[in-house]
């Protein structure tokens, strides 16, 4: 066990180090991009005497490093500084984008794994049946459904023709559990691809699980075939599953931008692409520590249980 | 279903669009004038696409660079990836380990759109830079689910086993483990492949790689999608065609897969 | 002056498209304020909320009118506060705050008087309000985007003659300077106001309510509205970006209005008698913007010859999917003081030719700047460069950032892809055709041309005046940097229940996304 301890010692601090290196390339990043938050702001009136002023406003004109240093003095500090384009607090952004973003995390999470482990396992117990390949099938198909073109069908269906449900978020605000058929076609459509990539690399595990050696032997000593299946063979998928979890909550985290835009949730990926169009350097950087932190995490989270999972392949043989 | 005939089927899926996308540079003829944007009829069987162009004629042209600059990223992912993955699985050094697989947590962090948009608008790279890019983009990706797919064959006592008579490490990373993680990475590959077809389309509208009216059947889905309701080819045919291609390439590996293993063991559980 | 073209943040998803079928009157018939076409039957109604949708600018946005730069931004604006004088159908300036203005001889002193009206807390709008809000846009250390339009202005000579009177003194004559006091954010705000988030006083035909930023903003009726209380109770303005949302949420009934459709869309649900379709001509000039201080466009000819290689009526089909008009590489269509009798220019190919041969520029090479900032772009430069090969010239289209575009182009590259919303054709030229321009993105600098504009402000009879824009345009017509071809319709979608929009004002004008005079039957 104290293996296990310095093992997420170890980690942590390497993911400190990670979010360090991620908030630098950020940053130096979004210093290379073309034009900074006074031309932004400036738009298309992009007199040189107004771009001048606007940048002086702003302190954009003390070098890179200095304002990088400013801003980690105050990060330091637990202060994660202001948006440039408004003077408001980037944390107030990030509290307000996290909540939707949130929300709809987990209940596409709460739905995602029931689902998508049960395909998976329903695909490989049928394996090379009329079952399996139109699971294999259907879920390579929809996945290669862009998540717009989804999320118009589903729109158009649902909520304009049969006006089951509300076709948008609009005017809800931030409260959207007290909506919530307002929240079941977003979350369709972010179930839509990660379903489809967790149950392909479950069912794939499972199977290579099942042909595996010591599950046949499992079999040859008359253990009973459900059980083979979820207690020898379904942990041995297990660790890629994980993994493609664990990036699936990453991105449910960080912004899904084409869902937030479609439905007018208005959650951290909206809130990143508008600070991005700024050059609003300051909120995107706390976005990037948040991310980092959030990315860290969950990667550990996934190392350790395949951590757990992969000494017990050698048992269980 | 026999494995012959599954091999059939994932042919029969992949040619139309492996057929289009080679020859169709071939057959087309001299670009007609400009119609209307979205429309139907005047000789445009397809109609006409979101700058007034013949969808048929972009469908035959747009095949090429889908096919080329997808597989080529997606290939290329995977060349770096798996050796990373497998030899990051296979060593006892944990720093090694950690040398291998930490830094690509760092690319993982940044969502992968904004490193595009923010490399490419620094280096500004061509078709060839673009699926690099792509491809360093989904390499740590990858090669975290290699490795844990590898971790877990590489931990079985058969490992050990080889080990001790003396079997190569090349030999035993490629000839065990790889092997016994080949269903997971066709697995993965298939729907990364698709990821990174869109991945390529939606680069090309923030300006990298490929014109941002190129023909490309990925770029041609995004950029019709506001005619969607007025003319639906233009973004219907284009996103068949890339379901026939992805769905076909991993109809293809599946048969393959199952080909190898029957002949491996000879028999089905 | 006023920069009014459209402002920023396009997103991805706005298209073109639609033969611009609907007959509508022609705009620049006088000021038209009183033709409500959409459904302009029935006897207006008062009461009733009315929900519209804009794209906007996320959690940065600010109700401080100075600063509005989005048409959200304008629109909010509007409704809290007025300004001194609005652009009419024709962009001509037409009163609001100010009851009336007269100029003295010279054109270089104009008296102004204010109608009575009161802010929103009760106390009247004074020449104090006034000189404060110009005062605070003119700040020479904030960056206040209508600060360019007030130059003119001497502020510091300005005063307050009355309680309603001011005299404005001006660095010099400016015979269009109503359309200065109309200019795009120069609001009226009480004297001292700085803080306009938590509770902004205006005098406009709403009062705040509630406002979270890049989500929505409530307002209800001023019953003391100096042009009428509204006839809405309360207004919601909700922010969606993305354009299906816009039209979703009008279909699904969450809004009744939505800002900025595309004519895609436009022409899916026209005529379908689910929603109504609203196009506002002449709203979007489009164009290719020729450098024409460095090669190859310093030779007259090779401008005459881009003049030439355009087909405008594909551009307009193509990048617009036909909802527009084709451009004379004039600006201000159907504005006051437009040069409608010079010949439409078509495409020529083998004149281009011989006259790139002339200039020796054939086999050309040329890159087109574009970039995803606004519709069309994109498609405009694809269109652009397969006409160009046409006639033997290569265009190289290159895509640039759209954060950082503008700014770019103005001094960079010799060909890009230009738009501009409407306004007077004064404030065009003041803005982009002078030596001193702030924003002259073809660098057209000629001292001739600058007098011109001189005499033009100097001029106090309409009619003589007219004739000196006419000479003007006729100049740029023949050589000037600027290729326009087209001009965009602007879309609005509204429910059945919503009458009393207006049809014929451009965007950025007085009547578009003006509420006060809408009603829900």
């Amino acid at each position: 066990m104290s293996g296990l301890r310095s093992f997420v010692a170890r980690r942590l601090l390497l993911g400190a180090l990670q979010t360090v290196a991620v908030v630098l390339l950020v940053f130096a990043l979004t210093e290379a991009l073309p034009g900074d938050a006074a031309v932004a702001l400036a738009g298309d009136q992009p007199d040189p005497a107004r771009i001048a002023a606007i940048r002086e406003a702003m302190d954009l004109d003390r070098p890179a490093y200095e304002r990088l240093a400013g801003w980690a003095t105050g990060l330091l500090h637990g202060d994660l500084g202001t948006s440039l384009t408004s003077g408001r607090p980037v944390a107030h952004y990030i509290a307000d984008g996290f909540g939707p973003t949130l929300l709809l995390a987990t209940l596409t999470l709460a739905l995602l794994v029931p689902i998508g482990f049960g395909l998976g396992v329903l695909a490989a117990r049928h394996e090379g049946r009329l079952v399996d390949r139109l699971v294999s099938s259907v879920t390579l198909a929809v996945y290669a459904v862009p998540e717009f073109a989804l999320g118009v069908l589903l729109v158009t269906v649902l909520a304009i023709k049969l006006a089951w449900l509300p076709p948008t978020a609009l005017g809800y605000g931030t409260d959207l559990l007290a909506h919530p058929a307002a929240l079941v076609l977003p979350v369709l459509v972010l179930l839509s691809r990660p379903v489809c990539s967790l149950s392909r690399l479950v069912r794939a595990g499972m199977v290579d699980a099942l042909a595996s050696p010591y599950a046949a032997h499992a079999r040859r000593y008359g253990v009973p075939g459900a059980r083979v299946r979820y207690t020898h063979a379904l942990p041995n998928a297990l660790a890629p599953a994980v993994q493609q979890l664990a990036r699936t909550v990453d991105w449910l985290l960080c912004g899904v931008i084409v869902v937030e835009a479609l439905f007018v949730i208005p959650g951290l990926g909206t809130v990143l692409l508008n600070a991005v169009a700024e050059r609003d350097v300051p909120v995107v950087q706390g976005l990037a520590v948040v991310f980092g932190v959030l990315t860290v995490v969950l990667n550990l989270g996934a190392d350790l249980v395949a951590h757990r999972l992969t000494p017990r392949a050698g048992v269980a043989a | 279903m026999t494995t012959r005939r599954r091999f059939a089927l994932g042919l029969g899926v992949i040619v139309v669009p492996l057929v289009l996308a080679l020859l169709g540079p071939l057959l087309t003829g001299e670009p007609g004038p400009r119609a209307t944007s979205f429309t139907l009829g005047g000789g445009h069987w397809l109609g006409t696409d979101f700058v007034g162009r013949d969808v048929w004629q972009q469908v035959l042209l747009g095949g090429r660079t889908v096919v080329v600059t997808a597989l080529a990223a997606t290939a290329l992912a995977y060349l770096v990836a798996v050796p990373v993955a497998l030899m990051s699985a296979l060593t006892r050094v944990r720093w090694l380990e950690e040398l291998l697989m930490r830094p690509l947590d760092v690319l993982l962090a940044v969502p992968s759109l904004l490193l595009i948009l923010l490399v490419a608008s620094v280096l500004a790279p061509g078709a060839v830079g673009l699926a690099l890019l792509v491809a360093l983009v989904n390499v740590p990706d990858a090669a975290r689910i290699v490795r844990a797919a590898a971790g877990e064959a590489a931990a079985r006592p058969a490992v050990e086993a080889l080990r001790m008579q003396g079997e190569s490490r090349w030999r035993i990373a490629v000839g065990y483990v790889g092997r016994s993680a080949l269903r997971t990475l066709a697995a993965d590959a298939g729907i990364r492949l698709t990821g990174v077809l869109y991945l390529v389309s939606t680069a090309a509208f923030l300006g990298v790689g490929v014109a941002p009216d190129a023909a490309d059947w990925a770029v041609m889905v995004d950029r019709n999608r506001t005619g969607l309701f007025v003319q639906p080819w233009a973004v219907v045919v284009p996103a068949l065609l890339i379901v026939a291609l992805t769905t076909g390439t991993n109809l293809l590996f599946d048969a393959a897969l199952e080909k190898n293993q029957t002949d491996k063991r000879g028999r089905r559980p | 002056m006023h920069d009014e073209r459209f402002p920023g943040l396009r997103r991805r998803g706005f298209l073109a498209a639609t033969t611009g079928a609907a007959a509508l009157a022609l705009v620049g018939c006088g000021g038209g304020t009183d033709d409500k076409a959409a459904g302009g039957s029935g006897t207006p109604k008062r009461g009733g909320r009315l929900r519209a949708a804009f794209a906007g600018g996320g959690a940065s946005e600010t109700l401080d009118p100075h600063l509005a730069n989005l048409f959200a931004d304008v629109a909010r604006a509007k409704a809290l506060f007025d300004k001194l004088a609005d652009y009419g159908a024709d962009l001509s300036a037409e009163p609001r705050l100010a009851e009336k203005w007269e100029a003295d001889k010279g054109l270089d002193r104009w008296q102004v008087t204010l109608r009575q009206a009161t802010f929103h807390d009760g106390k009247p709008v004074t020449a104090k309000d006034v000189l404060y809000s110009y005062r605070r846009i003119a700040d020479p250390k904030q960056a206040f985007r209508a600060k360019a339009s007030l130059e003119p202005i001497d502020l510091d000579a300005s005063r307050a003659t009355g309680e309603r009177s001011i005299e404005f003194v001006l660095k010099r004559p400016t015979a269009e300077f109503p359309n200065i006091l109309a200019a795009f954010g120069a609001y009226i705000v009480p004297e001292n106001a700085t803080e306009f988030d938590k509770k902004p006083i205006g005098s406009g035909p709403f009062r705040f309510v509630s406002f979270t930023p890049g989500r929505s903003a409530v307002f209800r009726r001023y019953d003391d509205h100096w042009d009428g209380a509204p006839l809405l109770d309360e207004i919601e303005f909700v922010v969606a970006n993305e354009e299906s949302a816009r039209v979703n949420a009008l279909l699904g009934g969450q809004v009744e209005y939505a800002h900025e459709l595309n004519p895609t869309t436009a022409r899916a649900h026209e005529g379908k008698g689910q929603i109504e379709i609203v196009r506002l001509r002449n709203s979007a000039m489009q164009a290719f913007c020729m450098k024409t201080d460095r090669a190859p466009f310093d030779d007259k000819r090779v401008r005459e010859a881009f003049f030439l290689i355009a087909d405008r009526q594909e551009l307009v089909d193509g990048a617009l999917s036909g909802a527009g008009e084709v451009g004379n590489d004039l600006f201000g269509k159907g504005y006051e003081y437009y040069a409608a009798d010079l010949p439409q220019r078509e495409q020529d190919l083998d004149r281009a030719r011989a006259l790139l041969k002339q200039a020796g520029a054939e086999k050309l090479k040329v890159t087109l700047d574009t970039s995803a900032v606004a519709a069309g772009f994109t498609e405009a430069a694809g269109i652009f460069r397969d006409q160009a090969a046409k006639a033997g010239v290569t265009i190289d289209v290159k895509m640039g950032s759209k954060d950082s575009y503008w700014s770019d182009i103005l001094d960079g590259g010799t060909l890009s892809c230009y738009r501009s919303g409407a306004m007077p054709i004064e404030a065009h030229i003041s803005q982009r055709l002078l030596t001193d321009s702030t924003t002259n993105a073809t660098k057209w600098q000629h001292k001739d041309f600058d007098a011109l504009y001189q005499q033009a402000q100097a001029t106090r009879d309409k009619t003589e005046r007219a004739a000196v824009y006419e000479r003007m345009q006729r100049r740029l017509y023949s050589e000037g940097g600027f290729l326009i071809w087209g001009f965009a319709d602007w879309i609005i979608g509204t429910a059945k229940t919503v009458k009393g929009v207006e049809t014929k004002a451009p965007a950025n004008t007085l009547d578009w996304a003006r509420f006060d005079k809408v009603w829900l039957a």
